[in-house]
């Protein structure tokens, strides 16, 4: 190789190239620089943080997980006492998240593809109206939206003056009550769980084989009903099996306000903390969702459409069975970021009184040290968004193109 | 003979008159066919129903008196208080700001030569006027206080002329004087210890929508260049930058704003040593700013995704070194083809400024419902009855701002022709 630069040491240069011009060797030097740089500051911070711990006696370590948490936690769906652990706490205020952010995936993504289909109905009427929709709740922070709701509730009349339907529906400022059904003991409780799996497998097999025997001979063989019809017949024959064998199918627990001072008892009680944060999560949510979906339709080639329409189908059956298929592609990834999104924005609910992952944590810190329960609740969010991730990204391996 | 025959109407028949004008649109738009005009009579009736008791109440049951009592609090929150400001008369530091702030408009107008922005900068000057005229007593809102909103007009006619007729008319000069205004911005406020006239207020009583609006520029401005590091970050090929990059956009957007600004309070003071100037406010705005680049970071990396690889190899075969094809080439078409994004991630910002409550400051949304739900007079809550009409208020204080900034960026993409090319 010819060294031109002949006044130069060779110390100072790789592949005959001075050091300060080779590519690889700045590079290199750049990325060893900022891993430096990186490692000096956490190191940094930790001493700094192992420095407070010393100097000022805050506590740390995890041992704090098998102490009793002794405080109440609003609404939980799992039983609760206060003499429980922190870590049956955290546990408890996990599923409350996870709870809010499933039922509210749900309610956003059908209320957002109902919204995104109005969005484009040739009807002006319904249009404009599924449009004031959108940019009215997107365009205002979730948090103003939340305190909305919450206040309403709020506003309503106490207990013992709310209004009450049929003996068995309670709307006051303690939220929405409801009978509540529920297995009597574990035996029924399993029972239910097989029949709800067996029914789940037979409606979709019949489904299936239907849709498969429909397409190989061209014969209406109606899928759909079959499936659900399948499904439901199992659940009545299991409903009729479990009541003759157990004398009730449930217990149905009736909700009924108790004492002067009006407290709903039984029933399931929907606080206003979380009706508030259901609509505000939900409304919110749906009118990005439904902007996603009317992306995801506009995306189909028109030529799927006037196909479809050319071939006698109907308008619905063209959304359903052509357009929609193939704006789900479009559609799946940003609204897996959405579902994240609702998931991280219920953590709002400590502003509205719902005990939810970082309200609790919230709490927690004051009795326990606050960097291990940072570390918990960065662990707990990670792993809701790689579960959604990971529900996402199969369901997307699913319906993509296949390639020829 | 002319070239263009006119066309015949005496033989040529006109469509119909029941396809034209209102009737036909309402023919094409609301009725074309049973069941949609069934829907429009349903939903039609649906509005009439919401408009009549909508209206209803807002005139009949809806007391704003709430917002009225609140009035220049909501704006700078405490800032002109007694508590922070004591025994002066503050409430022209904020003022100066949006007088600096026409001043730019102005500037940006003349060097713009109109269209848009000489739109944006009329009606936000026109807007800030116009609170001149609030029906408020004299004692509450002096002449002062009013004549000071009025000249932000002669404030933007000045700035146009600045830029029109002399040197500083360029686009340098008005983002030089922007960076230079925001950090006279944050001094103002701040006040200077033993300045006649400047006595130092504490951030704890920066409030209202200043607050809200100082945070969401900051967060923006600093945002944008940190995101497009983290994408460039993230999409080198220098393992252990991309490593750094990938871990911290992750653990960023993996976690809920609210958590990591509370734990800003909570933990960030451990990792520094004691007595460390960092107060609570700079600790909030540091981390809107860094969850907003993780954000950004995205945002331009799928913009950067979508480019044609082929534009990045014809300027290196052209010659370009490698940051120049990054700086030149790749950069800008990616950010254009992402403006939706990008804004929406600026909204989000700006919506996401609400949610310092959490800390304890008190900004336009924390300050009106600490105020309608604690102010006590003559032992009663006399505001407690009126969240919903302040509620309705903040939302549409917001919605004016989110709107204008996205209808900005569908102007901007329409003029930058974003999905044409």
């Amino acid at each position: 190789m010819l060294n031109t630069n002949t006044t130069l040491p060779r110390i100072l240069t790789y592949q005959g190239i001075p050091v300060w011009r080779h590519a690889q060797v700045i590079q290199w030097a750049a990325q060893i620089a900022s891993g430096f740089l990186v490692v000096f500051l956490v190191a940094w911070f930790f001493f700094n943080i192992a420095n407070a711990i010393e100097d000022r006696e805050i506590p740390y370590g995890f041992s704090f997980l098998e102490r009793a948490y002794q405080t109440p936690i609003g609404q939980h769906f799992l039983p609760y006492e206060t003499s429980d652990t922190f870590l049956y706490a955290f546990g408890v205020a996990a599923v409350n998240t996870i709870v809010v952010s499933i039922v509210g995936v749900i309610l956003a993504t059908l209320l957002g593809i109902f919204i995104g289909v109005c969005r484009l109905s040739g009807n002006w009427l319904v249009a404009k109206l599924a449009l004031a929709y959108i940019e009215f709740f997107r365009n205002v922070p979730l948090l103003i939206q939340l305190y909305f709701w919450f206040y309403i509730v709020l506003a309503l009349p106490p207990v013992r003056e709310g209004y009450v339907i049929a003996n068995s529906l309670f709307v006051n400022n303690a939220g929405i009550s409801i009978p509540f059904a529920s297995p009597d003991g574990w035996a029924p409780a399993l029972a239910w769980l097989a029949v709800a799996v067996a029914g789940i497998f037979a409606g979709t097999t019949a489904h299936r084989r239907l849709t498969d025997r429909e397409i190989a001979t061209g014969r209406a063989s109606y899928p759909v009903a079959a499936g659900i019809a399948a499904a439901i017949g199992i659940g009545l024959a299991a409903w009729l099996v479990i009541s003759a064998v157990a004398g009730a199918p449930f217990v149905i627990s009736q909700p009924a306000p108790q004492g002067t001072f009006g407290r709903i008892s039984g029933g399931f009680t929907m606080s206003g903390g979380l009706l508030a944060l259901l609509i505000g999560l939900v409304m919110y949510t749906s009118s990005f969702i439904a902007e996603i979906v009317r992306a995801g339709i506009q995306s189909v080639n028109r030529g799927q459409i006037e196909a479809a329409r050319a071939l006698g189908l109907s308008p619905m059956g063209t959304l359903r069975q052509v357009t929609f298929p193939q704006a789900l592609r479009v559609i799946i990834p940003p609204l897996i970021s959405q579902c994240l999104n609702l998931t991280k924005n219920s953590s709002l609910a400590g502003a509205i009184g719902f005990a939810d992952l970082t309200n609790v944590a919230k709490t927690m810190t004051q009795t326990a040290p606050a960097i291990s329960i940072f570390i918990l609740i960065m662990a707990a969010y990670l792993a809701m968004s790689l579960a959604y991730s990971l529900i996402g990204n199969i369901y997307n391996r699913r319906i993509r193109i296949v390639g020829r | 003979m002319s070239a263009v025959r006119e066309p015949d109407t005496t033989t040529t028949a006109l469509p119909p008159r029941s396809e034209t004008g209102a009737v036909g649109w309402a023919r094409a738009n609301l009725f074309s066919s049973w069941h949609n005009a069934a829907l429009t009579l349903v939903v039609g009736v649906l509005i009439a129903l919401a408009a009549w008791y909508g209206l209803g109440w807002l005139l009949l049951d809806a007391d704003f008196t709430v917002i009225a009592t609140l009035g220049g609090l909501l704006v700078i929150g405490q800032y002109n208080t007694e508590l922070a400001c004591p025994g002066q008369n503050c409430f022209w530091r904020p003022q100066a700001i949006l007088l600096m702030v026409s001043l730019l408009l102005g500037m940006a107008w003349a060097v713009a030569g109109g269209g848009l922005t000489k739109r944006i900068a009329i009606v936000v000057v026109v807007a800030i006027s116009l609170f001149a005229f609030l029906p408020f007593s004299l004692e509450r809102m002096g002449w002062d206080v009013r004549l000071l909103l009025l000249a932000n007009a002669p404030a933007l006619l000045v700035g146009w002329g600045l830029a029109r007729y002399t040197r500083l008319g360029s686009w340098s000069w008005v983002a030089g004087l922007s960076v230079g205004a925001f950090l006279l911005t944050l001094a103002l406020l701040r006040g200077i210890p033993g300045a006649p006239g400047l006595q130092p207020v504490s951030v704890l009583h920066w409030g209202g929508l200043m607050l809200n609006l100082l945070l969401a520029v900051a967060g923006i401005v600093v945002s944008f260049p940190i995101g497009i590091a983290l994408a460039l970050g993230r999409r080198s090929n220098l393992p252990v930058v991309k490593l750094l990059c990938v871990v911290f956009i992750e653990v960023f957007r993996g976690v809920p704003l609210i958590t990591l600004l509370f734990m800003s309070q909570v933990l960030v003071p451990l990792a520094f040593p004691e007595n460390f100037p960092l107060n609570s406010l700079l600790r909030a705005a540091i981390i809107i700013t860094l969850f907003s680049a993780a954000y950004m970071a995205e945002n331009i990396r799928g913009g950067l995704q979508a480019l044609n690889p082929g534009q990045a190899e014809a300027a290196r075969a052209l010659g370009l070194p490698g940051w120049q094809t990054t700086m030149f080439i790749s950069l800008p078409q990616a950010i254009r083809n992402v403006i939706p994004a990008i804004v929406g991630q600026f909204i989000a910002l700006f919506k996401d400024t609400s949610l310092v409550y959490i800390i304890g400051m008190l900004d336009i949304v924390e300050l009106s419902r600490k105020f309608a739900t604690t102010y006590v007079e003559n032992g009663a809550l006399p505001y407690l009855d009126d969240v919903r009409e302040l509620f309705l208020f903040l939302a549409l204080v917001f919605w004016i701002f989110t709107y204008g900034m996205s209808y900005i960026s569908g102007r901007i993409e329409r003029h930058l022709g974003v999905g044409e090319r």
